[in-house]
C-alpha cells in the first residue's frame, strides 16, 4: 500500500512537471502542422437556436447562417439590397404592388424548381406562423404568377426588398410535409442542406443540386463553441479551420501570423446613449449637451479603454453603412475639445462657484444620471470614461447599473439623463426604423423628450421615398440634425471578426451577420 | 428508517417542490422588468415593439392574474406536463430528458474521479502527518479550492488540448475523449475539499480513545486503520457525498460552457436568460428532487452503514 501511494504521488508530480514545461512552450506549433481537409470545412459558432424552423423566434439566422437558407433577396457589403433568388423586381406606379422575378435556375435542394408559387407560399407560411412578420409589413395579397411573386402591400413600404432579405422571409418548399423541420431543417435552396443538427453542433452536406456555382466542400460541421478563448484555442490547434467572433483579447494570437488571416470589420451597431432633453432635465440645454458631447475623447475610448475594437462614433450610422459616416465624422461639430465644453457650460450659465469641482447653478451642481447596463462590456467602460471625462469640465455623472430589462423601460419613460444602449442600427437592410425609434416625435422608444420639426419633416419623407439615392440622401441629412442639435451621444461602432486558417479563401465577415458559411467560402488552392 | 418515517420524508419531498415551484414562479415574475420582452430578446438587447409584448402575453396567458397563471401551471404540471420551452419550441420534459444524460455522464464521472483520488490521499495524509507527502497534498487542496472552474477548466485545455494534444478541444459530443477534462476540472475542485475532509476526519479518529485501546492491544496499525478508523472517519463524508452530487445533477454551467459539454447548467443559464419559466421552472424542480432524492438516499444508506442506527431502530 506504501509503495502504491508513493508510485502515486510521484506520478502526480511528474504529471506536473509535464504540464508545466508544456505551458512553458511557445507558439502554436500545432496549427502550423494542421492542414485544412480539402472535403469538410469545420466552423466554430456560438448557436443560439435549438431548432432550425426558420419561423420561430430568432432561429432564421442559423438556418442562413449555416448556409442552409437564402431569401428573395441579400445584402451586399455596403449593405445594400441586392437579387439573391430573384434577379430583378420593380414597383407598380401606385408603389402598392411590388412584383418579384424568381432566377430561372434557382431549385431547392429536393430538385423542385423555385417557382413564383413555391417561394409565395413560402412568404405566407412565415405570416402564418411568425407574428414579427406582420410588424414589417402588411400584405393585401401575395401570389406566385410564373416565375413572379406578386405582393400587394397594404400600404406604400419602400423598404419591401430589404424586408424580404430577413432570414424570417427563408424561402422554403412548403409541400414538404413529412419532415422535421426542428431537427432537420426545412428543404431550402442554399448550398448546404442538414445531415444532422442538435444545438452544440450541426453537420451540414453539400447540396448536390445547388443553382448558384460550384459547391466546395462536401461537408461542413459546425460546432457551437460559447467559450470564446474556447474558440480561439480550437482555431489555434487546427481543430476548426474557421471561428466566428474571437474575442478581442484573443485577436493578437492571429494577427500577422501566416498562418491566419483575420477579417475585421465594422458592424451594425451602435453604443449610443439616448440623451434627456425634457424640460425639466440639464440636457434640454443645447449649450450643455454640446458641452458634455465636446468634453468626451470617444477616440481616445476607442483606443484605450475599448483596446481598438471599437470604432469611433460621431455620426449616427456606423461606418460599414453607405451613409456618409467618413463626411460627417469629419464635419461632426462636437468633437472632443475641453476648452469648448468649458466656455459652453459658462455661456449656458454653469460656473463653480463654491469650489467643490463642480459647476453650478442657482445653487445646484449640474449633475446627471447616466444609466447602463453590464451584459455587454463596452457599455460599463463608456458609462465609466464618461463620468472621468465630465469630472474635468465640471460635470457631475452618477453612474446608474441596471439590467436591459430595466433600462428599456427608464428608456420608454426617460428615467434618466444618459441611457446607453448597444442598439442594431440598420433592421432588414434599412435604417429607417432606426433613425425614428429613439427620435422621432411620439415613437413609443423616444421617451426623451427630443422633437424637432426638421427631423421629424425628414422622417416622413423618408416614409414615402422609394428610390434608393434620395433615399439615401435623406438619412445623411437627418444624421446632420442630429448632429446639429447634439441629439444623441454615439461612441462607438464595435468591430465584428472572422478568423480563419489561411488554408481556407474567402472567409470574409459581412456588416450584416446573415452570411458565415457561403458558397464563395473554399480551399485556398481552389482559389 | 422505519417506512412511516420514508413516507413522511416522501410527504415532505412533495410540499417542498410546491413551495420551490412557488418560490421560482413569483421571483421570475415579479423580477424587475418585463417578462416577455426577455422572452422574446433573450439576452439579446433587442428593442421589442409593445404590441410584440402584448401579443405573446396574450399567447402564453400571462395576461392573466398572477395567481390563475400560477395555478394553470401547477395543474398541468401535477400530470407530468411542464408545458412548453418558449425558447427551445419544444415541452420541457423534452428538453430536460435531453440534456439530462450529458449532466449524469459527467457528475458520475467527475464524482468517481474525485473519490478515487481524495480518498487514499486524504487516508495517506492523515496517518502520514507532516510528510513531504502531506504538505503537497495540502498544498495541492489548497490550490484546487482558490483556483476557479473556469480558469483550471481553460489552462487543462491549453495544456492537454492545444499543447499536448491529447484531447480534442472541440467538444458539443458526448464521448470519452470530451468528457476527460471537464470532469477532471470538476473532480480537481471537488477533491481538494474531499480530500481535505477526509484528512481531518481520519485524524479525529485516529486520536480516539478506542484507537489508543486497540493499539494497546496489540492490534497492527493496518487492522485499526482499515477496520476501525475509516469505517467511522467516512460516514459523515457521505452526506457531503450527497449534497455534491446533488448539486452536480443540477449542472455545472461554467464548466460545460468552457468545455461545450451539453448538460443541464447551461440549460438553466440559457433558462434564465430567455426568463422562459416554463423550463426555468423544470430545472429548478429537477435539481430540488434531485438534491431530496439523493438525501434521501443517503440517509437510507446510514440504515445500513451505521449499526448503531439499526439497533436504534
Amino acid at each position: 500500500m506504501k509503495k502504491l501511494f508513493k508510485v502515486s504521488a510521484a506520478a502526480t508530480m511528474v504529471g506536473l512537471l509535464a504540464l508545466a514545461a508544456a505551458g512553458c512552450g511557445g507558439g502554436d506549433k500545432k496549427a502550423a502542422t494542421a492542414k485544412a481537409n480539402p472535403d469538410v470545412l469545420k466552423v466554430g459558432v456560438t448557436n443560439f437556436a435549438d431548432s432550425l424552423e426558420p419561423t420561430d423566434n430568432y432561429f432564421g439566422w442559423v438556418v442562413m447562417r449555416y448556409g442552409l437558407g437564402e431569401c428573395l433577396t441579400k445584402f451586399d457589403k455596403a449593405m445594400v439590397t441586392k437579387g439573391w433568388l430573384c434577379d430583378k423586381w420593380e414597383v407598380s406606379a401606385d408603389k402598392l404592388t411590388w412584383t418579384f422575378h424568381i432566377n430561372d435556375k434557382a431549385v431547392f435542394s429536393n430538385g423542385k424548381k423555385v417557382t413564383g408559387e413555391a417561394a409565395a407560399a413560402s412568404i405566407l407560411r412565415t405570416f402564418e406562423k411568425a407574428a414579427r412578420a406582420k410588424s414589417m409589413f402588411e400584405y393585401e395579397s401575395i401570389k406566385g404568377d410564373g416565375q413572379n411573386v406578386v405582393i400587394k402591400t397594404k400600404k406604400p413600404v419602400p423598404t419591401l426588398p430589404g424586408m424580404l432579405g430577413d432570414p424570417l422571409f427563408i424561402i422554403i418548399d412548403t409541400t414538404v410535409k413529412d419532415r422535421d423541420y426542428r431537427k432537420m431543417g426545412p428543404i431550402c435552396t442554399g448550398p448546404y442542406a442538414v445531415e444532422s443538427f442538435t444545438k452544440a453542433k450541426a453537420v451540414m452536406v453539400k447540396n448536390e443540386k445547388y443553382w448558384d456555382g460550384q459547391v466546395p466542400y462536401k461537408k461542413v460541421e459546425i460546432p457551437s463553441i460559447d467559450d470564446p478563448s474556447t474558440r480561439a484555442m480550437a482555431l489555434q490547434k487546427g481543430e476548426i479551420d474557421i471561428a466566428v467572433n474571437v474575442a478581442p483579447g484573443d485577436l493578437a494570437l492571429f494577427q500577422g501570423k501566416d498562418k491566419f488571416k483575420v477579417s475585421e470589420i465594422a458592424s451594425l451597431r451602435d453604443v449610443l446613449a439616448r440623451l434627456n432633453v425634457k424640460k425639466d432635465r440639464p440636457l434640454s440645454d443645447l449649450k450643455v449637451r454640446q458641452a458634455l458631447l465636446r468634453a468626451i475623447d470617444r477616440e481616445a475610448i476607442c483606443k484605450g479603454p475599448l483596446k481598438g475594437t471599437f470604432f469611433p462614433g460621431g455620426p449616427y450610422m456606423a461606418p460599414s453603412t453607405d451613409y456618409g459616416y467618413k463626411d460627417l465624422y469629419a464635419s461632426n461639430p462636437d468633437k472632443f475639445n475641453v476648452e469648448s465644453a468649458k466656455k459652453l457650460l459658462a455661456e449656458a450659465g454653469w460656473k463653480d462657484t463654491n469650489n467643490d469641482g463642480y459647476v453650478d447653478k442657482n445653487g445646484k451642481n449640474l449633475e446627471l444620471d447616466f444609466a447602463f447596463y453590464s451584459s455587454r462590456a463596452e457599455l460599463p467602460i463608456c458609462a465609466e470614461s464618461t463620468q472621468s471625462y465630465a469630472k474635468a469640465v465640471g460635470i457631475k455623472v452618477n453612474l446608474k447599473p441596471v439590467d436591459y430589462n430595466v433600462l428599456d423601460k427608464i428608456g420608454r419613460e426617460g428615467g434618466a439623463d444618459l441611457i446607453i444602449s448597444n442598439v442594431l442600427c440598420m433592421q432588414a437592410g434599412d435604417p429607417e426604423v432606426f433613425m425614428n425609434m429613439y427620435l422621432k416625435t411620439g415613437q413609443e422608444q423616444n421617451g426623451c423628450g427630443y422633437s424637432s420639426a426638421e427631423f421629424d419633416a425628414l422622417s416622413d419623407k423618408l416614409g414615402v421615398e422609394f428610390d434608393p439615392a434620395k433615399r439615401r440622401e435623406i438619412i445623411i441629412d437627418m444624421q446632420k440634425v442630429i448632429l446639429k442639435d447634439a441629439a444623441s451621444l454615439v461612441f462607438a461602432h464595435p468591430k465584428t471578426n472572422m478568423v480563419s486558417s489561411s488554408a481556407i479563401a474567402n472567409a470574409d465577415i459581412q456588416p450584416c451577420d446573415y452570411y458565415w458559411v457561403t458558397k464563395d467560402i473554399k480551399p485556398a488552392a481552389a482559389k | 428508517m422505519t417506512n412511516k418515517q420514508i413516507a413522511s420524508r416522501l410527504g415532505q419531498i412533495v410540499l417542498v417542490l410546491l413551495g420551490i415551484s412557488f418560490i421560482t414562479f413569483c421571483l421570475i415574475m415579479l423580477a424587475p422588468g418585463d417578462v416577455v420582452r426577455q422572452m422574446i430578446a433573450g439576452g439579446e438587447d433587442i428593442v421589442v415593439s409593445q404590441a410584440e409584448i402584448e401579443a405573446l402575453k396574450k399567447e402564453l396567458g400571462l395576461d392573466q392574474p398572477f395567481f390563475m397563471q400560477y395555478l394553470s401551471w401547477l395543474g398541468r404540471a401535477i400530470t407530468g406536463n411542464l408545458g412548453v420551452s418558449f425558447m427551445m419550441k419544444m415541452p420541457v420534459t423534452e428538453a430536460l430528458w435531453e440534456r439530462m444524460p450529458g449532466t449524469i455522464i459527467l457528475s458520475v464521472t467527475s464524482t468517481i474521479l474525485m473519490l478515487l483520488f481524495s480518498i487514499p490521499a486524504g487516508i495517506y495524509s492523515a496517518v502520514h502527518r507532516g510528510s513531504w507527502f502531506d504538505n503537497i497534498v495540502r498544498g495541492w487542496t489548497f490550490l484546487g479550492v482558490s483556483v476557479p472552474g473556469f480558469w483550471m477548466g481553460l489552462m487543462l485545455l491549453f495544456v492537454f488540448g492545444l499543447k499536448l494534444d491529447l484531447v480534442p478541444i472541440v467538444g458539443g459530443d458526448i464521448g470519452i475523449d470530451t468528457l476527460i477534462l471537464p470532469a477532471v476540472t470538476l473532480a480537481i475542485n471537488m477533491s481538494s475539499k474531499y480530500t481535505r475532509q477526509v484528512r481531518t476526519a481520519v485524524l479525529e479518529e485516529l486520536h480516539q480513545d478506542y484507537v489508543v485501546g486497540a493499539r494497546a492491544r496489540g492490534m497492527s496499525e493496518s487492522h485499526i486503520l482499515w477496520k476501525e478508523v475509516l469505517p467511522n472517519a467516512l460516514l459523515p463524508l457521505i452526506t457531503l457525498l450527497g449534497l455534491s452530487l446533488g448539486n452536480l445533477l443540477g449542472g455545472a454551467a461554467v464548466v460545460e460552457t468552457v468545455f461545450s459539454w451539453p448538460g443541464l447548467g447551461r440549460l438553466a443559464i440559457e433558462a434564465i436568460t430567455y426568463r422562459d419559466f416554463q423550463l426555468v421552472q423544470g430545472v429548478v424542480i429537477w435539481i430540488a428532487l434531485m438534491y431530496m432524492v439523493i438525501n434521501l438516499c443517503v440517509d437510507l444508506s446510514y440504515n445500513y452503514l451505521d449499526p448503531r442506527l439499526r439497533k436504534a431502530r
